[in-house]
């Protein structure tokens, strides 16, 4: 902890915390709402992106991680009988902090099997699990079954909402830069020859499933609390689906990447929306030619900037 | 005994494995002494790659114990088996090649970490230290080999001959006791297998270890290895100095067959 990461980190604070003020009182609900699911969006990109995209891991059951978190986070806020106290920023991010540690726990229980699985069946093992948590959550009456869980304190605002993605790309960032980072690459790039090379994969596979999944379970929980009301519906398999599009489009391993997908995925269907019943035509279209283009995603395994680094080094070998 | 078992550094001791019915590898005894540099021959499908298999921990034998400086490793799963102090290439190269050659070396620095998640999360001074030391150390290792001005580029775009030396770099950067090259002249070209063996026998003088070396071409196996193994069909056929195999006449029908 530096003094140039507090001279970036509080402007950026600040920033927000003006910004948040600003959308409220003056853009309209509509455009505030596309920017909110964005923020989450990016949550979950991001967190999907080290199982999927660092450690190679394929997983399609991020939806479901997403569920145990906005689950735990409103029932401590809504069906437990210290609701009310939880009805506070401050008790709301202990509520929103503690369906991330539920969610962490359920990945821990499918990290498990993806020691022995990987690719196609890893998939199938993730989606089945996504799906059971859903099927739970539909059968558990206490938090509303299918009828879903209304009365959550809507406080989840644009600042903790971009709060927490700044974390969470802080966090996935500096381990993917750092020696745990390249172990999980290392698992993408080669098995065999990372245990051959002294990398423990069995360890590093559940890492990445608990640190993934406890950004999903925040995910859901500031989604819970942003909607005011949950119902098992919004947790489906499209929604891991989507999630897998966002990281895939914007490159695998990369962070950056996966923001620009998850901005790109989320806002496109808005701007498609002239286009009434052919917009869910059109928007498939358009992420087909995007991949055809760019096959490794927009920004393949780089991070933004190290592409405009690259095209300026470029230049000087020109030069 | 006692002085005869510390002059081996590894010692497999009736090593047998099974796949299904087939005997891949039958009552292997072999072992290898400290700094010796050994060669492991015999005709395609005799069960070398098996053997290393078996010693890195990859397969685990039907019968039979492993034994690395005095202690079992039989049973050990690969990364413990590499941080006991034995390293490895593979005959197919297996770089990460999507990644740097630099970071193909930093991943073998990984078993000895030198911090932990707080320490990443809050890049504290111990972090950026064992980081800043890493790089130099690798850059250093990959000097020796001719690497260090590549060290930016994605492995998978070196020449094929890098990869070798670079997955050979790799393998040291663990820092073993002993080094087990698979076919490491495979698909090189005369001039590159020269500069092979002079690399192989700077390795050993340099890093001070045994090596164990599959090899097909005699050559090179004839020219640098002390002793050598000769296998077929799972078995050891014979053994003994480059003079001595090549006048073997069990080699020869091996390799060759009779009338």
């Amino acid at each position: 902890m530096n003094k140039r990461f507090f001279l970036i980190a509080i402007p950026v604070v600040a920033a927000l915390y003006g910004l948040d003020y600003f959308l409220n009182e003056y853009i309209n609900e509509y455009v505030v709402r596309v920017i909110m699911n964005c923020g989450i969006a990016c949550i979950l990109s991001m967190s999907l992106n080290l199982v999927n995209g660092c450690a190679g891991q394929f997983s399609l059951g991020h939806a479901g991680f997403m569920a145990v978190g906005a689950y735990v986070a409103a029932t401590l806020t809504t069906v437990f009988p210290a609701g009310p106290s939880f009805q506070s920023h401050l008790g709301v991010g202990m509520a929103i902090l503690s369906g991330g540690i539920a969610a962490g726990l359920a990945g821990y229980l499918v990290g498990l099997p993806s020691l022995r699985l990987r690719g196609d069946y890893l998939a199938i093992v993730t989606l089945g699990f996504g799906e059971i948590i859903r099927i739970v959550i539909l059968n558990i009456e206490a938090v509303g079954g299918p009828r879903g869980l209304p009365g959550i304190p809507r406080l989840s605002s644009f600042f903790w909402i971009y709060v927490w993605a700044a974390i969470t790309g802080l966090v996935l960032f500096r381990i993917i830069r750092s020696s745990v980072g390249r172990a999980l690459l290392s698992l993408r790039e080669d098995e065999i020859a990372a245990e051959s090379m002294g990398i423990n994969t069995a360890k590093y596979k559940v890492q990445a499933f608990v640190i993934s999944s406890f950004f999903a379970g925040i995910a859901g929980g500031l989604f819970a609390h942003y909607q005011g009301f949950v119902d098992p519906s919004s947790f489906s398999f499209n929604r891991s689906v989507e999630v897998v599009i966002m990281v895939v489009m914007g490159g695998m391993g990369s962070i950056s990447g996966s923001v620009i997908g998850a901005i790109i995925v989320t806002v496109l269907p808005e701007f498609l929306r002239f286009l009434d019943k052919f917009r869910m035509v059109v928007f498939p279209l358009i992420l087909i030619i995007l991949m055809l283009l760019r096959p490794m995603g927009l920004l393949g395994h780089k991070e933004i900037w190290q592409l405009f680094r690259f095209k300026r080094s470029l230049k000087k070998a020109v030069a | 005994m006692s002085t005869e078992a510390a002059k081996r550094l590894l010692w497999l001791d009736d090593v047998s494995i099974l796949f299904g019915g087939l005997k891949a590898v039958s009552h292997f005894n072999f072992h290898l002494k400290p700094r010796e540099l050994c060669g492991l021959i015999g005709p395609n499908g005799a069960g070398k790659t098996t053997i290393f298999n078996l010693i890195t921990g990859v397969y685990k034998p039907t019968s039979g114990a492993i034994t690395l400086s005095g202690e079992g490793i039989t049973q050990h799963p690969p990364f413990e088996i590499v941080k006991r102090g034995i390293a490895r290439t593979f005959q197919n190269i297996r770089l990460f090649g999507e990644l740097s050659v630099l970071d193909n070396v930093l991943i073998s620095y990984h078993m000895k970490i030198g911090y932990n998640y707080p320490d990443l999360l809050l890049r504290t001074k111990r972090f950026v230290t064992v980081e800043a030391d890493r790089v130099k150390k690798a850059l250093s290792l990959l000097a020796i080999f001719g690497l260090d001005a590549r060290a930016d580029l994605v492995a998978s775009s070196l020449p094929y001959g890098d990869q070798r030396r670079l997955e050979i770099a790799r393998a040291l950067a663990t820092e073993p006791k002993a080094l087990l090259l698979d076919e490491p002249a495979a698909g090189l070209n005369s001039r590159e297998k020269v500069d092979l063996m002079e690399t192989i026998s700077m390795i050993r003088k340099r890093f001070d270890l045994s090596i164990l070396l599959i090899e097909h071409d005699m050559k090179l196996v004839m020219g640098i290895c002390e002793r050598i193994v000769v296998l077929d069909h799972g078995e050891v056929i014979a053994e003994g100095s480059p003079r001595e195999i090549q006048d073997n006449p069990k080699v020869i029908e091996a390799y060759l067959g009779v009338d």
